[in-house]
């Protein structure tokens, strides 16, 4: 092959992969606001808190950005959102163990901010972040959930608590829960926590008496 | 060794800033190691460290590559620069709007609040990964690369000596310009925002950026080793095409999980698992050349030469592909073994090829006839070490994130802070190496060929 040759294989072939490349661009635009929910004003102005402080720097959105801080794409699906509330305004007060510094986000920041990532957490992202696969498979691995076990899982409490390694570090580890609190203890901090535990940034227990009962009688086994 | 144009020597100026940024770059590489182990380290936060760490790499990169490119420029066309006082303006600017960038981001680190929108635009920093430099130094850095690009352009037209590595290289130079641009507007969209984003970062580094390694690793070859124009050129057209050809369609490996079309998934597995082939036999071309090279009397400059290609290959790309498919991607997206990658492709892509620029065009520039080479290899040695270790370091982390965080369910936190630990530890030591090795290197850079010559100045023929 001339030189000639190759020059001209690589300016015409860069110009073939680029229309390709163009032409596929084009398609997606025209399918990227159908995958997602529609953007009001709010998402926007959450989008603009979010660059304003760089949260970048620290967290991934999408799974891009830096790798200092949790993955907030999903973050509003599985903490309930007064928690977030309170963590976005002051950090330690809803998790004293927080690494994240407290940035003066104003109260209405905080709700845009919110309102932002639940948009982003309903867009359609083929699948992303994955469910972990043993802990999905952990609670049908040959025995039977108790009553409470199975509200623990509906109500998400394994998104901010810990029980035997696996769960969030956002709220206090439950693995011996049963040790340090009675049953009135408990089933009142179900009902309000705030009365129990000040500053407590978790939600009161949306849930009938009974069920209530029956995640006490599960967090009493823990010990 | 000398240099042929008296304007040539005007890529120093811009080999001082590269190499006073790159050791800042790796000071503040150092505290954002130290906030893995403690986050409430240091007065400023890790985010505005880390935006400091990664644009002191990109800033002093291009300022190697433009040093290098009026460097080489002069010498294809066979005449001087079209206007040096004019180069001399475009880097005093430069620096300027650099320094305000910095300035602005260290404001803002201390003061959040500072970095409120001026009539919705964030006047400090953009919130943006990579590219955070805000909108008005968007425009002085375009108008600087414009300039920089005429001036060029200009010289080129002086004596209308078209060699393919000149071409090659401004017009990868003039793609990376063009490709600065997507960067430059907001849109509502997150999803919309990240796609435009990656049109900059990917086909910069991934498209535009090889594509100025391959020119200049030509240029490299013919210098150090007296390689003939005809083959280096002609496998350097089939390297920055094969470049273009996987790399521009492997931009699709950036859009499997940020709300786009599942039609990413195949067209992105398929280019970008295709990518490290042009990386490859830029290693082959560089063993190949100089291979039958006798009396090298740049030891040092072929040494980075060759290591370049080396790690380019390495890390861009076998680094890049154990984790591209986007079935093996699906579990890594978003974990330290990006950041893995990510430090061993920029090390051997980019680090060592404007260093060995360096050690190729500073001696001529600075008028010595040999240089005692010492302390290039040891400075080699400290950095490549230090820097596989730290990316060993940092991809056992990532393998434990996936398979704790990813595949157990553990919180991210838990896997950070506890089993991670000891990751962070190693990789803030061998922080240190590298650092050890960087100060070796900017001490070798202002010391060369002022000392007294060495004393065996024939000495490298011994091989």
């Amino acid at each position: 092959m001339s030189n000639k040759a190759a020059r001209n294989l690589f300016i015409l072939g860069s110009l073939f992969f680029f229309a390709i490349f163009l032409g596929l661009t084009y398609d997606t635009m025209g399918k990227l606001d159908k995958r997602a929910p529609e953007i009001t004003e709010k998402v926007n102005a959450g989008k603009m808190v979010w660059h304003k402080y760089d949260c970048i720097g620290c967290h991934t959105i999408f799974g891009n950005g830096s790798y200092f801080a949790p993955d907030l794409t999903k973050t509003t699906l599985n903490k309930p959102k007064s928690y977030l509330k309170q963590f976005l305004m002051d950090p330690k007060s809803a998790n004293p163990n927080a690494s994240m510094p407290k940035l003066g986000i104003r109260s209405e920041e905080a709700d845009d901010l919110i309102v932002f990532l639940d948009w982003t957490s309903k867009v359609d992202t083929n699948g992303w972040p994955p469910k972990p696969i043993l802990a999905a498979a952990g609670g049908v691995a040959g025995r039977e959930l108790t009553e409470g076990q199975k509200l623990y899982q509906s109500h998400g409490c394994s998104a901010c608590h810990t029980i035997n390694g696996i769960g969030g570090t956002t709220g206090p580890d439950l693995t011996r829960v049963g040790a340090k609190h009675d049953r009135t203890w408990l089933v009142g901090h179900f009902k309000d926590p705030a009365a129990f535990v000040k500053n407590s940034a978790m939600p009161k227990v949306e849930a009938p008496e009974s069920e209530i009962e029956k995640l006490t009688d599960y967090m009493l086994t823990l010990k | 060794m000398s240099v042929k144009y008296q304007s040539q020597k005007i890529a120093e100026y811009f080999y001082t800033f590269a190499v006073v940024l790159f050791l800042v770059q790796v000071l503040v590489g150092i505290i954002a190691a130290l906030q893995f182990i403690w986050p409430s380290f240091f007065i400023l936060n890790f985010n505005t460290i880390r935006t400091l760490h990664i644009n002191a790499l990109v800033v002093w990169l291009l300022s190697g590559l433009m040093g290098a490119t009026y460097y080489v420029v002069p010498e294809e066309s066979e005449t001087e620069l079209w206007s040096l006082p004019l180069a001399k303006l475009q880097f005093w600017a430069t620096v300027v709007a650099i320094t305000a960038v910095v300035l602005g981001y260290i404001w803002m680190g201390l003061n959040p609040q500072a970095n409120s929108p001026i009539m919705g635009i964030n006047p400090l920093n953009e919130g943006r990964e990579y590219i955070e430099a805000p909108r008005w130094a968007d425009a002085l850095i375009v108008i600087s690369v414009l300039l920089f690009l005429f001036i060029n352009f200009m010289t080129m037209m002086k004596t209308k000596k078209w060699t393919g590595i000149q071409g090659t290289l401004v017009g990868g130079l003039l793609v990376l310009a063009l490709m600065y641009l997507p960067g430059m507007f907001y849109s509502k969209s997150m999803v919309k925002d990240q796609f435009w984003w990656w049109w900059v970062i990917h086909l910069w580094v991934e498209g535009a950026w090889e594509v100025i390694a391959g020119a200049l690793l030509a240029f490299m070859l013919m210098k150090v080793v007296g390689a003939k124009r005809e083959v280096v050129e002609k496998w350097m057209y089939i390297e920055v095409g094969f470049v273009m050809f996987t790399g521009i369609l492997g931009t699709g490996h950036h859009y499997y999980w940020i709300g786009t079309p599942s039609y990413w998934l195949w067209v992105g597995g398929i280019f970008s698992s295709l990518e490290p082939l042009p990386l490859l036999f830029m290693v082959w071309d560089a063993f190949r050349t100089t291979r039958e090279a006798r009396n090298v009397e740049n030891k040092a400059g072929l040494y980075y030469t060759v290591a370049h290609a080396i790690f380019n290959f390495v890390g861009a790309g076998l680094w890049g592909i154990i984790h591209t498919l986007p079935q093996i991607n699906k579990w890594t997206h978003g974990t330290q073994i990006t950041t893995a990658h990510g430090h061993l492709a920029f090390y051997g892509a980019y680090v060592l090829l404007v260093m060995a620029m360096i050690y190729i065009t500073l001696p001529a520039i600075r008028g010595v006839k040999s240089f005692d080479a010492s302390r290039a290899f040891t400075s080699f040695w400290w950095m490549t070490i230090s820097m596989v270790f730290i990316v060993l370091t940092i991809t056992g982390a990532g393998m434990v994130q996936v398979y704790m965080e990813r595949l157990m369910g553990l919180d991210y936190v838990a896997v950070k802070a506890n089993y991670n630990l000891w990751f962070w530890v190693l990789r803030a030591i061998f922080g240190v190496g590298f650092l050890i090795g960087v100060g070796i290197f900017v001490i070798d850079f202002f010391r060369l060929g002022k000392g007294p010559a060495p004393a065996v100045s024939a000495a490298p023929e011994r091989a």
